[in-house]
């Protein structure tokens, strides 16, 4: 039975593996190799395979693991409905305005270019060693990639719109909401992929840097006490949220704007 | 826009500039305002940062703590660099090990590292080699991604050719795979850059406190705000200057992407 359905099947997987198998077999070389080099090399301690799944039962369970985390997602959504908010605002302005637009575009530079980690001792001076200071270190975090990719996306409106619009009649508004905005959507959905990614960063380095309660601040004191598997469970939490954020958008792309492509792909 | 004079040199070099030294203009004076007018510790005068920096810049302390930093910054990118561009190279020649790795380089590129800067002070301690690994952690995976990406584009004929004529290894290494890859990998390297810079201050923050972090942590201990402005604003000057730096070596090479 097994003779008959052999060749067929073999012929082709010998040359090539199913990409599916390939990727499987690839995560787990890695964690192999992981697995291998920390019981060869290093302290018991140390965060290996085999310990975190060991303990992702319990952390999961843990009522100051899933504090942790809420409390750190729900100040990363808030953070970035501020910056969202506010970035779409004067990204619009600076796109539809050339006067505003040479006025910022340095400054909004600068900051996005600026390592935003450096704000942090600032931002302790000014808000102290509280929630308020990982607030403003997520807005400011995501804010300015915002403003760039929006003020970029209203810019490349293009000019025939305009036109009939114009020779329409539509007022301003109008001409805003119903063709800048849509035709900058994709741009924002660029900077808001960027901007998650960034409040993430954010969020986590304020929590090390004030000693804020939430999953950076897990992941912190976890590891000080050498709990390196629990640690290293945040650390999943936080790479699946980043990824999560990464395809949630490109998925959004592709279903929402199928009409918007970006070239070269 | 354009100005009502003839095209003289000079009124091309206001129209183009002009802006760009009005708003920095207005800047300065906008920040001197509110510095004047707020509380000490919540911010201090242009003018006042411009003194602190340069009472800062003129010590030969701070000259030893830039030393540290840059040496940590390009140790770190340099190994980032020369170990991720390979790696990626090597990933992107055979097919089916790029498939294999992709999703996990796309999940390291998307991870943010700092998260892992606990577990690399509690194992390896406050030394210099466990801030090069911050900062090589940070800018690694920009390189390697976007070079696996390159190796994405190379069309399958163009080795398929190169091996029917015979071509050696080492031959199709550098007339295909190099040259058609480096344009992306350079776009990697901007990014590292960037991330380096990040990886720097942060190494410097939360392992042991050295360099140009260890000036501003210092300066918001003592509440010398004047000092904590005027750092930061010599690294985000730092910042932009290399992320053009960055773009120039991105674009040199880009011309070279078909």
């Amino acid at each position: 039975m097994s003779e008959a359905t052999l060749p067929a099947t073999a012929a082709a997987p010998a040359r090539r593996l199913s990409p599916a198998l390939l990727r499987a077999i690839g995560g787990l070389v890695i964690l192999l190799l992981w697995e291998a080099i920390v019981r060869a090399f290093a302290p018991a301690y140390v965060a290996k395979p085999s310990g975190v799944i060991a303990v992702i039962p319990k952390v999961i369970t843990d009522r100051q693991f899933l504090d942790a985390t809420w409390i750190t997602l729900a100040a990363v959504a808030e953070g970035l409905v501020i910056a969202v908010a506010f970035g779409t605002v004067i990204g619009l302005v600076m796109g539809r305005s050339q006067a505003v637009e040479r006025a910022l575009r340095h400054y909004v530079n600068g900051f996005y270019a600026m390592p935003m980690i450096v704000i942090l001792p600032l931002v302790t001076l000014w808000f102290g060693y509280t929630s308020a200071a990982r607030l403003a270190t997520i807005v400011f975090a995501a804010i300015f990639s915002i403003v760039t990719n929006v003020a970029d996306g209203a810019k490349a409106v293009p000019k025939d719109y305009l036109e009939v619009a114009r020779s329409f009649r539509a007022g301003r508004l109008r001409t805003l909401v119903e063709i800048v905005m849509p035709a900058a959507t994709p741009y924002f959905l660029a900077g808001f992929r960027l901007a998650a990614g960034r409040a993430l960063i954010g969020a986590v380095v304020a929590e090390f840097f004030a000693a804020i309660p939430g999953l950076g601040y897990f992941i912190l004191f976890n590891s000080r006490t050498f709990h390196h598997n629990e640690a290293f469970v945040g650390v999943l939490l936080l790479a699946a949220f980043g990824v999560g954020c990464e395809v949630l958008v490109s998925s959004g792309t592709k279903h929402l704007l199928p009409w918007y492509r970006r070239e070269g792909r | 826009m354009a100005s009502p004079a003839t095209n003289s040199a000079l009124s091309a070099a206001i129209a183009r500039h002009g802006p760009f030294v009005l708003s920095l203009a207005a800047g300065v004076a906008l920040w001197e305002i509110v510095g004047r007018h707020t509380s000490p510790a919540f911010m201090v005068p242009f003018s006042e940062t411009m003194e602190r920096l340069w009472a800062l810049v003129s010590t030969t302390q701070f000259l030893w703590q830039a030393v540290d930093s840059a040496t940590l910054f390009i140790t770190g990118l340099a190994l980032a660099i020369v170990i991720g561009a390979p790696l990626g190279l090597l990933f992107a020649r055979f097919t089916s090990v790029r498939i294999a790795v992709e999703p996990y380089v796309m999940i390291l590129y998307a991870t943010p590292m700092v998260a892992l800067i606990p577990f690399i002070l509690s194992m390896m301690g406050f030394g210099f080699a466990p801030k090069v690994l911050v900062v090589f952690l940070f800018s690694v995976f920009p390189v390697i991604y976007n070079t696996v990406e390159g190796g994405r584009s190379i069309k399958p004929e163009l080795i398929e050719v190169a091996q029917s004529f015979r071509s050696s290894e080492w031959a199709l290494w550098r007339e295909v795979m190099v040259p058609y890859t480096l344009p992306y990998t350079m776009t990697g390297v901007r990014q590292a850059i960037g991330r380096a810079l990040v990886g720097m201050v942060a190494a410097e923050f939360f392992l042991s406190s050295t360099g140009v972090g260890q000036v501003i942590m210092t300066a918001s201990q003592n509440f010398d705000t004047g000092a904590v402005f005027a750092v930061i604003l010599l690294i985000s000057l730092l910042g932009v200057a290399l992320m053009r730096l960055g773009r120039a070596i991105e674009n040199y090479f880009a011309k070279w992407r078909q």
